[in-house]
């Protein structure tokens, strides 16, 4: 497979303080498109998608509104069958990976199930997925994952108890209850408040240092962006394609001083400069 | 309201959720009993025949004399009503399981049902008597018919108001759809399904005494259809009480049901919409 072709390609590009070009590609994308039923006609809305997510990266996509963001993460997810093109993800098809339980899903809205508190509803996919677990083992994990994302002593709250940000954190838990090799998040973030967002993404960064999984992270902020990633995938609309794969070389562990580092800076203006340019191309 | 559970907290709040019960009940007390008043005060004045439009005094009487036989009736209509409403209940959760996990089939049935809704219930009622007699099959029957619908489409309104994310969440760790349905699914939808019982519920009285005066040889409808033959006004009044009294009993029953069996539900007030 051009698997390997690829892993060599980002391995020039990745942040250098983790040897890439050990790792193997757990994401690969190659001349992925999805089209959309529009209308009784047929619209492309992704196109010619390549991409190559190495093992313990964190990767952030971004771009304008509706150029496809979240499609691409539902093709990562099995949730959307590309029309063209492969997806894989740790070597499977998403389906499979589906199947072996490697996903973790967090979107904008919690989603949670208003009939049951945290610790239930951090276990409930968990227990979901796996119909042979014990409940008090799933329960265990569930609580591990809630006091991970700093939801300790809220186990038995139920989630109209819950502030935005606290819901958000639910949902983390739940996700990583499944312990997933990889987890992808729609705008996770986008429902909360500036400074909810920044103590979240701190949360994540930690937890992402910590457990050492995969994450791919739909996101519109730019700050974010830069903070948390490795890379940072610019997508362009009419069909959306990837212009520009960023390298985020700010020094890791990162902390609030990150802000202003200058490599923080430059990958900021970079960013704003060519997201202003593919929101002026959509417009046309 | 803060200074009021100050103190002994159970108690101050036992005492504080009783007048909170009596201030609210109190404006609808009062216009009934203003209302009542001021009927008895015109009947009097105006010298109005009983049989066109009875005294409350004489409506009283009437329940007071009569109410061996009113209670009988009761029991009669009570007993089609709690069978033609679970069974309405069943009717419409199912139709609505139906029509949404076999898409296709539903596509074809919804119509139907939405058609079958706008032929008028009341004019079946004499079919169902020639079909079934004078018993409760034919009562249960039209009371299905009438009360089945609000519940179908509120379970399904319900089954539909799950959001979108959280079946992707669902199949994103290969849920199955019956489980989807079974998990996720049919919880959301008990609220919805809450709301159209309590619809159901009115709808099944208001069937059952429907179904009575097409043809019966009991229950409350009986009871007024006999009375007006006698040209018994108070009596007919007094059977109407009762029918009110039993419909309201079988209304709060559900309510009751649907906060032990949905406490997550917002609570709803008529009145005051959001808080
Ligand atoms: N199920 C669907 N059927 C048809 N068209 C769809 C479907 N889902 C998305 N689209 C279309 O695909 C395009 C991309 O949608 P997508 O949700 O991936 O955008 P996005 O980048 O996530 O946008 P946003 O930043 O607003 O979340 C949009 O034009 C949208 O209208
Ligand atoms: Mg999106």
């Amino acid at each position: 497979m051009n698997v390997r072709v690829m892993n060599a390609a980002v391995a020039k590009t990745v942040a250098p303080d983790k040897p890439a070009a050990a790792a193997p590609a757990h994401i690969a994308a190659t001349g992925l498109a999805v089209d959309f039923p529009l209308e009784g006609r047929k619209q492309r809305v992704l196109n010619d998608i390549n991409i190559a997510v190495p093992k313990g990266s964190f990767v952030s996509l971004i771009g304008p509104s509706g150029c496809g963001k979240s499609t691409l993460l539902k093709v990562m997810a099995g949730l959307v069958t590309p029309s063209e093109g492969t997806m894989t993800v740790a070597g499977l098809s998403p389906q499979e990976a589906v199947n072996a339980r490697l996903i973790g899903l967090v979107f904008q809205e919690a989603t949670l199930l208003p009939w049951k508190n945290a610790i239930e509803n951090a276990a409930f996919l968990l227990m979901t997925a796996d119909e042979t677990i014990k409940k008090s083992e799933a329960f265990d994990r569930a609580a591990a994952m809630l006091k991970l994302v700093g939801l300790d002593g809220a186990e038995k709250k139920s989630p109209s108890q819950l502030s935005g940000g606290m819901r958000q954190r639910v949902a983390i838990a739940r996700a990583l209850a499944l312990d997933p090799e990889v987890l992808l998040m729609d705008e996770p973030f986008g429902a909360l408040d500036a400074i909810t967002r920044e103590e979240m993404s701190e949360c994540l960064l930690d937890i992402w240092e910590r457990t050492n999984k995969t994450i791919v992270l739909v996101t519109h902020s730019i700050d974010e962006a830069v903070f948390l990633s490795r890379e940072v995938h610019v997508m362009g609309t009419g069909p959306a394609r990837i212009i520009e794969t960023l390298p985020i070389t700010v020094p890791h562990p990162r902390t609030e001083e990150s802000y202003s580092d200058p490599a923080f800076t430059a990958a900021e203006n970079r960013l704003r400069s060519l997201l202003i340019e593919s929101h002026k191309k959509g417009r046309r | 309201m803060t200074d009021m559970t100050a103190g002994s907290p159970a108690a101050s709040w036992a005492s504080h959720r009783f007048w909170r019960g009596l201030y609210n009940v109190l404006p609808a007390l009062a216009l009934s009993v203003g209302v009542v008043v001021v009927w008895e005060a015109v009947i009097r004045l105006f010298k109005v025949p009983t049989f066109v439009l009875p005294a409350p005094t004489a409506i009283v009487e009437s329940l007071i004399a009569n109410w061996g036989s009113l209670a009988f009736a009761a029991q009669a209509t009570a007993l089609e009503v709690l069978f033609g409403f679970v069974l309405s209940a069943v009717v419409g959760v199912l139709v609505a399981l139906v029509i949404v996990r076999f898409e296709r089939f539903g596509r074809a049935l919804y119509p139907l049902i939405v058609l079958f809704q706008n032929v008028p219930k009341v004019a079946l009622a004499p079919i169902f008597i020639l079909w079934f007699g004078y018993g409760l099959a034919p009562k249960i029957l039209l009371i299905v018919v009438i009360a089945f619908f609000p519940v179908a489409i509120d379970m399904l309104a319900g089954l539909q108001s799950v959001e979108p994310s959280f079946v992707s969440l669902m199949r994103s760790v290969g849920a199955s759809k019956s489980k989807i349905m079974l998990r996720v699914r049919i919880p959301h939808s008990l609220p919805h399904l809450m709301a159209g019982l309590k619809v159901a519920i009115t709808f099944s009285v208001i069937g059952a005494i429907v179904g009575e005066f097409a043809g019966a040889n009991q229950g409350l409808g009986y009871v007024i259809q006999f009375a007006s033959t006698q040209l018994d006004t108070p009596l007919i009044f007094a059977a109407l009480i009762v029918v009110s009294v039993l419909g309201l009993a079988f209304y709060y029953i559900v309510e009751f049901a649907e906060r032990w069996l949905v406490p997550w539900a917002p609570k709803f007030d008529p009145i005051h919409s959001a808080g």
